[in-house]
């Protein structure tokens, strides 16, 4: 039972890494609100399995059109709502917040409803640790999760454009001072933010159903992670996602499965009474401290 | 001389001109009497005809307005449930089909007046996670107070609702035909406030039944391959933590099984390894599964992936139709799934059930998904009708006496009420209603195993399950 807990609390911890990679990435790291995120992992889902069974093309590039088609929508949401109401965080949450009902309750009025939306595993099959069998793609998944967690470590650090999108976080008129557009670079992070969404819905979906509900526990996840380990640190994400999942799992197997998702409300709570900017943000820790 | 030549000429045709002109006078003045009394004639016959055309027209009106009210003012069916589950979406689809049907057939003759039935729906939500009670009542009081529903059929999703709704319909004094709701509490307020609550009927299966069904099938376990070692998972609400409790007590305590061990899933979980890991620890024999959500498909996947050695017998709502084999990647392969009434499944011991369901797939171009509602939806249609006829009128006093008397041969078996306003349900179609249990089989059958009465053959172990006997 423990090496069950210990096994499903790290693939768990994955699971909420890459929910909230995307999330990190645009709001924790460049600063813009997308509170849409949640609606667009749920859009990946439901568009990847339309392009799947009702146009009949190969899942592969069906992956691929939803991820592009997922870049296209926050590179649209930016341009269109965020660019109209930036600089006001508060209306960047509440603007970003609607669309994404907008967008989910839109696919409930089309009757996305029911269990048949749901999207084939990449790798069937299941490999035994000792008693505990987990499936191909969950570990698969934790795959996806690490190797995306240190791309995005490496991106923000050490390529021009992911110095931008920390750039104009940290002082976008400086950031301008330097030549880079922070409009741009905006558009781009959303772009971003929603790709890695996309790619998140599309190798996590596959261990259950497309559900339009989804997309608001999504939403909470991403938000307890990047808020306990400090918004736009990626090591923080890290952290974060193994406190919380292994906290699930916990919780989960010893008090029952109903408390799981007061863990992630309570982190969100405790870690901003005690500490506002999150385990890890040195940059938000220095903001508060002026 | 020339001018006074001219002069008596134009003196000459003067007088001749005078004289046509007096002639003409003459003429006309002695011809009008004979036209004067052509034109009265005329006009006596037009006045004639005038008058036969306006008593016909009469004639007609009179017609038109006995047809007018022999085709009365339809009959209003609120049907508020949540759109957004498949049990929902395929009750409504039932309840229209069954009201186009009997629409085509002229409608409901009440007292000699044969008015429609029109559908008035509400998707109240109710069944999704937090169950928002209040919102389903209002849902209620818009169909009652707007859209003046005359009934409310398939009402309130959730048995938590649908049990405080029977205060608002007993308020309004509108008769409400439940037909997803499933908690007993619902006869037991009927039976101890009768005069207050007897607005309310259920035409589906209630968590009792499902009790005797799964009772039954956990005998049958134990009976032919030694089993008598449980876990339950069940979700979080009314209804299935109600038939995890009297599992308890009425069946496993009784027959001497031991529960290893009990989850509760709150709504719209999708992680299961918990309960699945605890089971496979616990050395259980048998999951008995309780969920009635989307996401509940997810368990039985886990189930096969983690390699957990247990069958997995009870009620799973994804695991139901037939596309399930499909959706769940084909690894269903062995679970029983309860079918809460027959009808939703064709049980060709019942050629009503089949009929049932071959129209609502040619209607509706695809098979029902649903294990629990769709027929009983149906039904209920046609109970209603029924209960008008009887009572020759839509009063809801008269209505609900007549309900009470209901017994007819439908797609779920006999159906007839209880004193707790539940229709019976049994393991003789021809005396009750009916529902069932199937299991899973390669490549994609859904094979009735129980009761016996209606089974289309035994249960059999998955591939890696042995039998403890």
């Amino acid at each position: 039972m423990l090496l069950g807990t210990l096994i499903y609390g790290f693939i768990n911890s994955c699971i909420l890494a890459l929910l909230a990679l995307g999330f990190n990435l645009t709001f924790g790291i460049s600063g813009v609100a997308n509170f849409a995120y949640g609606a667009i992992y749920i859009f990946s889902g439901f568009l990847t399995w339309i392009i799947l069974n009702s146009i009949g093309l190969p899942y592969l590039l069906s992956v691929v059109i939803s991820i592009l088609c997922a870049a296209i929508i926050g590179l649209l949401v930016y341009y269109i709502v965020i660019l109209r109401v930036k600089g006001l965080a508060l209306s960047e949450v509440i603007a970003t917040f609607g669309l994404g009902l907008a967008i989910m309750e839109l696919f409930r009025y089309f009757d996305f409803v029911g269990f048949k939306y749901t999207l084939p595993v990449f790798f069937d099959g299941s490999v035994g640790f000792g008693e505990v069998y987990v499936d191909y793609q969950r570990l698969f998944i934790a795959l996806i999760a690490v190797g995306l967690t240190l791309f995005l470590y490496l991106f923000t650090r050490h390529s021009k454009t992911g110095l931008a999108f920390r750039a104009i976080a940290q002082d976008e008129r400086t950031a301008l001072t330097f030549g880079i557009d922070s409009d741009r670079i905006g558009a781009l992070s959303m772009a971003f933010g929603a790709a890695l969404a996309a790619i998140a819905a599309i190798v996590i979906l596959p261990l259950g159903t497309i559900a339009v509900e989804g997309g608001y526990e999504v939403l909470i996840n991403a938000l307890a992670v990047c808020i306990v380990g400090g918004l736009g640190s990626t090591v923080g994400i890290l952290v974060a996602s193994v406190l919380i999942g292994y906290a699930q799992t916990f919780t989960a197997n010893y008090l029952g499965p109903h408390w799981m998702m007061l863990v992630s409300l309570i982190a969100i709570a405790v870690v901003l009474t005690i500490k506002p900017s999150g385990l890890f943000s040195r940059q938000k820790e220095l903001e508060e401290r002026i | 001389m020339k001018r006074k030549h001219y002069e008596k000429s134009f003196f000459r045709v003067g007088v001749i001109l005078m004289a046509f002109v007096f002639a003409g006078f003459f003429l006309s003045s002695c011809a009008k009497p004979e036209k004067e009394a052509e034109l009265a004639k005329k006009v006596e016959e037009l006045t004639k005809k005038v008058d036969e055309l306006s008593k016909k027209n009469a004639e007609l009106m009179e017609q038109i307005a006995a047809l007018k009210k022999k085709v009365g003012e339809p009959i209003i069916l609120g049907v508020p449930t949540s759109l957004g589950f498949l049990e929902g979406k395929e009750g409504l689809a039932c309840v229209n089909m069954a009201v186009e049907e009997i629409n085509a057939g002229g409608g409901v003759d009440v007292a000699g007046v044969k008015r429609p039935f029109k559908v008035v729906a509400i998707d109240s939500r109710g069944a999704e996670p937090g169950v928002p009670v209040a919102d389903v009542i209002r849902a209620h009081k818009k169909l009652i107070l707007e859209d003046k529903a005359n009934f409310i059929v398939f009402g309130s999703f959730r048995s938590e609702c649908a049990i405080a709704c029977m205060d608002t319909v007993s308020q309004y004094k509108i008769p409400m035909i439940l037909g997803t709701a499933m908690s007993p509490a619902m006869e037991k307020k009927v039976k101890t406030e009768y005069d207050k609550y007897k607005y309310t009927f259920r035409v589906c299966l209630n968590a009792v039944y499902l009790i005797k069904y799964l009772g039954g099938t956990m005998a049958h376990l134990n009976k032919q391959f030694g089993f008598n070692k449980v876990f339950i998972m069940n979700q979080d609400v009314a209804w299935a933590r109600k038939t995890g409790d009297l599992m308890i007590k009425l069946v496993f305590d009784k027959m001497g099984w031991e529960v290893v061990g009990r989850q509760a899933y709150p709504t719209g979980a999708s992680d299961f390894s918990s309960g699945l890991m605890k089971a496979k620890a616990q050395k259980a024999q048998v999951i008995l599964p309780i969920f009635d959500m989307p996401q509940s498909g997810i368990l039985v996947k886990q189930w096969k992936s983690m390699k957990v050695p247990a069958l997995v017998a009870g009620f799973i709502s994804p695991l139901a139709g037939p596309a399930a084999w499909n959706s769940f990647d084909q690894k269903i392969d062995g679970a029983l799934n309860c079918i809460f009434e027959i009808g939703n499944v064709p049980c060709p011991k019942v050629p009503k059930s089949v009929e049932f369901y071959n129209k609502y797939q040619e209607k509706y171009g695809k098979p029902i998904e649903a294990g629990h509602s769709p027929a009983p939806a149906y039904e209920m249609v046609y109970i209603l009708k029924e209960a008008i006829e009887r009572a020759g009128s839509i009063d809801a006093d008269k209505v609900v006496a007549e309900l009470e008397k209901t017994d007819r041969m439908g797609a779920m078996g006999r159906i007839r009420f209880n004193d707790g306003h539940q229709v019976i349900y049994g393991e003789d179609p021809n005396e009750m209603a009916m529902g069932c249990m199937i299991q899973w089989l390669a490549p994609g059958e859904r094979v009735i195993v129980y009761p016996e009465s209606v089974a289309e053959g035994k249960i059999q172990l998955p591939e890696g399950l042995k039998s403890a006997k």
